[in-house]
């Protein structure tokens, strides 16, 4: 069992979960304390291994797939926390169809699974809701190998095989119609939601029983927030990075102070020494140092929201405003094909509403395609003349300029008279230059270009401008 | 001390603490362990009550120390007495000892002052340490702390090392008000307390609001429950669903509808904008059965 241990912590650590000799010796000494008895065990690992809360989900998927698929186990400690399980046996299913059809739901007769979902998410029917998981999973037909990187396009359309859409639709329809209250419409979300899970649990069960531990590494691969690409995060993940970066934030602050406080008598001033030592009759007996000053840049960002760029433009904005006292001033500005200035939302306190209220009331956007021409153009003639010599300039895009034109000297204007321009382009470096992006034209403004495509970069490229 | 997670969890329960055997398991390991326990989770759902607990379940002496911002050794380890060194020194000048012996005099624990972390390590037996609300307390406190939480020993420069007599049972809380270190994290056991799950939390309320009829109980939780999943400034805990049953009780209600949340709302929510959030809202947020 001890190498199984060692074997999982290695998996963890794929996975992108810290975990140090240390803890690994702790999670040894604790599974030998609890024995082996499945509830205790995920307890004794859990509570040596994860020290991050949020890291915990992503320990309980693993601990699943490698100690209960792989082990061949039934039991599911890590899932027990839903406490409305009910424990009566699940039943084959069949019966299930029947008594749905039995009351003849809907006009139409017959149970569609589109119907047998309205029906379990209503009533909260969980042995119903992994029968159609399992439903769901079956309708897939033969899965290969490759699916497996492909995971949420495999389970959209599992979803799509059990009627979801038709179901959401229905169930929105229901709301409507019967005027149920948003604790229970809450309650239905939250089944859904469950329904969802359980289908890529299953799937994801699939390809460790069938294909062993080398997709459970995939899988552990693939989940790395840190390095999974901007545009691939769903939403779940969306929300997870947004937590993560509020930690970034409070981490690059705190950094921040630190060394400041440090460095603060770094060179000697001379000057001031020699003036000293006049009073001790030219022995310099108290040495005089420079004070640092610390550079607030002003900043100035420029986010396409267009398609896939939004989420990262989104990020950046976050970041940069938990930390602004960083900054002695933050301009943002959103564009796809026209620009427009959102820096006044961000004076409120609540991030998430000014984030929001600047990403729907402002005016970014013309025809839905980016135009970086037209953009330089505004924004050189419009907004050039309030920034100042001193602003350094972020422009977060992919440079896919849809083969308009690249309007290359308005880029040029607005590089002479800022201190710096720096690009952020969250689409992997191979892909520049291919197509309609034309990363090539702008570099030569710019200062630095930055491949910028995951957290982990976000976080490199961050550390290196402040 | 305890010899099973079952006895563990019995023994808390006698003391009106009631955990799942998951909390019981964490406990029960860094007991074992001999292991720092750091506890997060929001505010009000037990993380100090269970040091407290613990310490009055292994009949133990609790020692708290409070943290806060700008906390440091002087009040969290010792001081010497500076008043009666001083006078010692004057008693030493009028017996004319030389400087050898009044330096050897001065610095001993007879004029140490010691703290709560030093109070722990000398204790003669084993005690419970709280060190509560860590992350209120600045960086360098935190490094402070790794010494006692790895090794349960301090360095004092004048007098050396010390070593814990009986090594303590060591529980902190945090809110996450700040990030930890990782070395501090990687010394301790964690725990991540969340709000009791439905039936947890009705056990709770029985428990603590003895006389409460059960359709009440039932009902007001479901109503805590479902609130506590909208997005607040600050969630109601534990202890509020506590006091708003008490309240309820006392004012002889036996069944909640909307008038009676909007006139006793203000004990489960703190924050103007919170109730302001939630008010139009209570006659779709009651459960209905």
């Amino acid at each position: 069992m001890e190498e199984k241990i060692l074997e999982f912590c290695r998996l963890l650590r794929k996975s992108g979960i810290n975990i140090s000799f240390s803890q690994v010796a702790d999670a040894l000494k604790a599974a030998a304390e609890v024995g082996f008895l499945q509830e205790d065990f995920y307890c004794a690992l859990c509570c040596t291994l994860v020290k991050e809360r949020a890291d915990k989900s992503l320990f309980d998927k693993l601990f699943r797939l490698f100690f209960l698929s792989l082990q061949g186990g039934t039991n599911n400690p890590a899932n027990k926390e839903n406490g409305e399980e009910s424990e009566d046996a699940p039943g084959d299913g069949a019966e299930l169809v029947q008594s749905a059809e039995g009351k003849g739901m809907g006009k139409g007769g017959g149970a569609s699974p589109a119907l047998l979902l309205v029906k379990a998410v209503r009533e909260g029917n969980y042995p119903l809701l992994r029968f159609l998981a399992e439903l769901a999973l079956k309708s897939l037909g033969k899965i290969t190998r490759e699916q497996l990187a492909e995971m949420d396009k495999t389970v959209e359309r599992a979803k799509v095989a059990i009627g979801w859409y038709e179901g959401v639709n229905r169930l929105e329809r229901i709301k409507e119609m019967e005027k149920i209250s948003d604790a229970t419409y809450t309650r239905w979300l939250e089944h859904l939601a469950y329904l969802e899970n359980r289908i890529k649990e299953l799937l994801e069960e699939f390809f460790v029983k069938n294909f062993g531990l080398e997709a459970l590494e995939e899988i552990a691969l693939s989940a790395n927030l840190k390095e999974k690409e901007f545009h691939r995060l769903n939403q779940l993940e969306i929300e997870e990075i947004r937590k993560r970066i509020t930690k970034l934030a409070r981490k690059l602050a705190s950094k921040y102070a630190r060394r400041y406080r440090r460095a603060k008598r770094g060179e000697i001033d001379l000057r001031r020494t020699v003036r000293q030592a006049m009073l001790s009759g030219g022995t310099p007996i108290r040495l005089k140092y420079r004070k640092k000053v610390i550079s607030k840049p002003e900043l100035v960002l420029l986010c396409d929201v267009s398609g896939s760029v939004a989420v990262f433009s989104e990020f950046m904005l976050q970041l940069v405003y938990t930390i602004q006292n960083r900054f002695r001033a933050v301009r943002s500005f959103l564009f796809v094909d026209v620009i427009d200035e959102v820096t006044d939302y961000f004076l409120k306190q609540d991030l998430e509403e000014a984030l929001h209220e600047a990403f729907s009331k402002a005016y970014f956007s013309y025809s839905g395609f980016s135009d970086f021409g037209k953009v330089f153009t505004i924004f050189a003639n419009k907004y050039l003349p309030g920034v100042s010599p001193k602003s350094t300039v972020i422009i977060l895009g992919d440079a896919r300029n849809n083969w308009r034109p690249d309007e290359r000297e308005f880029l040029q204007k607005i590089a002479e008279r800022v201190r710096k321009v720096l690009w952020f382009n969250p689409q992997p470096q191979s892909g520049w230059d291919t197509e309609d992006s034309i990363m090539r034209i702008y570099a030569p403004y710019c200062r630095q270009v930055f491949e910028c495509r995951n957290l982990k970069q976000l976080e490199d490229v961050i550390e290196a401008i402040l | 001390m305890f010899s099973s997670i079952e006895e563990l969890q019995q023994k808390l329960a006698e003391c009106e603490y009631i955990t799942d055997r998951n909390v019981a398991t964490v406990v029960y390991l860094a007991l074992k362990l001999q292991k720092p326990l750091l506890v997060e989770g929001p505010a009000g759902v037990g993380k100090t009550e269970l040091a407290k607990v613990l310490a009055k379940a292994t009949k133990s002496r609790l020692i708290r120390l409070q943290c806060y911002e700008g906390l440091d050794e002087a009040k969290a380890l010792y001081e010497w007495n500076y008043q009666k060194q001083l006078l010692r020194l004057h008693i030493d000048q009028m017996q004319n000892k030389s400087w050898e012996e009044a330096k050897q005099d001065i610095f001993t624990p007879e004029f140490l002052l010691t703290r709560p972390l030093l109070e722990a390590l000398l204790a003669e037996v084993p005690v419970v340490l709280l060190i509560d609300e860590v992350d209120k307390s600045d960086e360098e406190f935190e490094s402070f702390l790794l010494e006692i939480l790895s090794d349960y020993q301090v360095t004092i420069p004048e007098l050396g090392t010390i070593k814990a007599l009986h090594i303590p049972i060591v529980i902190l809380t945090s809110n996450s008000f700040r990030e930890f270190g990782d070395a501090l994290k990687r010394r301790c056991i964690h725990l991540y307390l969340d709000y009791p799950t439905f039936e947890r939390e009705l056990d709770i309320i029985y428990l603590k609001v003895p006389g409460i009829k059960q359709a009440l109980a039932q009902q007001l939780v479901r109503f805590v429950q479902t609130i506590r999943k909208q997005k607040l400034k600050k969630a109601p805990s534990i202890a509020e669903t506590i006091d708003w049953a008490q309240a309820l009780l006392t004012l002889g209600i036996s069944s909640i509808d909307e008038e009676i949340i909007q006139s006793t709302i203000s004990i489960l929510l703190k924050y103007q904008s919170d109730i302001e959030k939630i008010s139009p809202k209570v006659s779709s947020l009651i459960p209905e059965h």
